[in-house]
């Protein structure tokens, strides 16, 4: 049984969107449309300065409850001070609450303190080539990825992660997304290609001297602008975004083709639709 | 505190031991793996790799002979499983010849070594992402004698770490080859440059939008243009100035000579030069200028003279002031151990 998640970053965009009636993923396969979301995603994979607060936290259990929602709060690659500032967060999740980690440190606080929330690996941690310049099929075949391999598997079985977050990679094929024992969900219609952690966007209102530093406090200036990024001469890339600290592709029909594929294989069971980003 | 250094060809083990390297790292991509993968896949480069076992093994001896400890990279951004057992062989060998510790990039292959691999040390590349204490907690559990830090962590991050992680080393890079994104989550190609190179260079145009579909004001055109104008700065200092050396073929371009006082004070057991792929003497200029700084470090002279001295080594203190060059730039901000 396919079920359909709706990524958020934004807790303003929660808040719209569930005003409204039920929550209808677009922008998917033609052949999967039509069921409605049953999980909210909440949470920011790719910067640890838009972790969210508390209080969002609190409404959206809330509001996820009242809406008969399942809620996966999302977790990015954290250093200890974002840690920290996760922790908190955890203490206000329902037992059974899944908890999708992007980096090692996370999935192991969480197999070692918090035996009742429910660890995801998130697409941080599941790597494999995604290159929207990628020229052929040939090229994605040279570097063939190991999500489903055994020593992979055990490092996840160590953590006590039953699901993984994949993207749909360029040029991708319904095994792509093949487990032996582990529950798949894959995101659409966007994958991510790239982050880093000096942000280009984020530098925006900083001083010359500051900008593209570490750790500096930006003015989250990635909740106000996105940017399309075009190579001139290039018509057979994918279509690519920048949003923050991460650059993004947007799949095209093939590689939705694929995921419609792997989910009526039943090697994908949850779709994860982007809401607002990126 | 002990200086790793780039290796590509048994020719450069005597200068730059002579230079000052403690410990090289190299690179292997065996003839077997080629014509059985169809790629040069083992590690991170195509290039700056020995082909065989009779250079390995020389490699290893030469250095030996000479008190230093040779490492491997296993440090693709990942494997598959068809992967796992010509790495584990490959390991196998390199211990048999005297090799030291394997420097391994994917998380299975980490664990997979402890259980199955040689009786050598494991160091946890940067590929890892090693950004907190409970990731290196992590890779400790999985075997990991020394964790490796990525590139964008602060002092005061590693500081934190390093304190609350004894029963593992770590290492910090301190000079060249900054990539602009993180390594561990960069998941594209290093193109052929006629399709572009490497991606956080190549030729990309930047339309920006308000997330509100609504229309950019000029002031905010105008903003963000000069934003873009400043990154484009930035990248040219990221990418060594231009990919440029001094005269004296000092190589611009990231550094963390300054910090390096910080570093040794705060348990960094071991500092990284970047660039396998570079020439034998940007190498051996990049070993001294960290064992000139170094030395300094360890004669107890002054951080704020020690970081004059480094950063007197290129004579461009304009290049130094931009702060751009840093790979810890808040030690510019206050001069100081964190």
């Amino acid at each position: 049984m396919i079920e359909f998640a709706m990524a958020l970053v934004d807790i303003r965009r929660v808040e719209a969107l569930l005003a409204d009636g039920p929550l209808i993923p677009t922008e998917i396969p033609a052949s999967l449309a039509g069921l409605p979301v049953s999980r909210l995603q909440f949470g920011a994979e790719f910067c640890e300065s838009l972790l969210p607060g508390e209080a969002q936290v609190r409404r959206v259990v809330d509001l996820a409850e009242r809406r008969g929602l399942a809620l996966s709060l999302v977790s990015p690659l954290l250093s200890d001070g974002g840690l920290d500032r996760l922790a908190p967060l955890l203490s206000l999740l329902p037992p059974g609450t899944e908890v999708v980690g992007n980096d090692w440190g996370t999935l192991r606080r969480l197999r070692d303190r918090y035996p009742g929330l429910v660890a995801v690996a998130g697409r941080l941690l599941c790597k494999m080539i995604k290159d929207p310049r990628l020229p052929s099929a040939e090229w994605a075949r040279l570097y063939p990825h190991g999500i489903h391999s055994t020593s992979f598997g055990a490092v996840l079985d160590r953590l006590g992660v039953g699901r993984i977050e994949m993207d749909v990679p360029p040029f991708a094929a319904a095994e792509d997304f093949r487990s032996v024992g582990r529950s798949v969900s894959a995101h659409a219609p966007y994958g991510f290609s790239v982050k880093g952690r000096a942000c280009k966007i984020g530098s925006l209102n900083l001083d010359q001297a500051d900008k593209f530093a570490i750790g500096h406090a930006c003015r989250r200036e990635c909740m106000i602008y996105r940017s399309e990024l075009q190579r001139p001469g290039s018509p057979a890339d994918l279509a690519t975004i920048q949003r923050g600290t991460a650059i993004f592709y947007r799949h095209a029909p093939e590689m939705a083709a694929a995921l419609a594929e792997a989910v009526a294989a039943g090697w994908v069971d949850r779709v994860v639709v982007a809401g607002d980003w990126p | 505190m002990k200086i790793v250094a780039p290796i590509s060809a048994v020719d450069e083990v005597q200068p730059l031991v002579e230079a000052g390297a403690d410990e090289l790292y190299c690179g292997m991509v065996p003839v077997e793996w080629t014509e059985r993968f169809r790629s040069a896949g083992v590690n991170r480069r195509i290039f700056g790799n020995l082909t065989n076992y009779d250079d390995l093994g020389r490699l290893i001896e030469q250095a030996g002979e000479r008190g230093v400890a040779i490492s491997l990279v296993l440090n693709a951004q990942h494997y598959a499983e068809e992967h796992m057992d010509a790495l584990l062989e490959l390991s196998h060998r390199f211990a048999s010849l005297g090799g030291s510790a394997l420097i391994v990039g994917d998380i299975g292959l980490l664990a997979l070594l402890a259980a199955e691999g040689p009786a050598i040390r494991r160091h946890a590349s940067s590929l890892l992402s090693c950004r907190n204490a409970d990731a290196a907690a992590f890779h400790r559990e999985l075997g990991a004698h020394r964790a490796i830090f990525p590139r964008d962590v602060t002092l005061a991050e590693m500081v934190r770490t390093v304190a609350a992680t004894p029963g593992l080393e770590f290492e910090a890079f301190i000079l060249n080859d900054g990539c602009v994104f993180e390594e561990g989550n960069c998941h594209t190609i290093h193109l052929p440059s006629r399709q572009g190179g490497p991606i956080c260079i190549d030729g990309y145009e930047t339309d920006h939008r308000r997330v509100d579909f609504g229309p950019l004001s000029d002031e905010e055109r105008g903003r963000l243009e000069a934003n873009e104008e400043s990154y484009r700065q930035w990248l040219w200092y990221r990418f060594s100035c231009g990919f440029a050396t001094t005269a004296q073929g000092l190589p611009f371009g990231p550094c963390g000579l300054c910090a390096l006082p910080a570093l040794a004070a705060e348990g960094v057991v071991a500092v990284k030069i970047a660039g396998r792929e570079g020439n034998t003497g940007r190498k051996v200029q990049s070993v001294r200028m960290v064992r000139s700084t170094l030395d300094q470090v360890e004669a107890g002279r002054a951080v704020a003279a020690t970081m004059a001295f480094a950063q007197g080594l290129r004579e461009r203190p304009d290049l130094c002031r931009s702060g751009y060059m840093c790979y810890y730039r808040e030690i510019l901000a206050d001069g100081r151990a964190p």
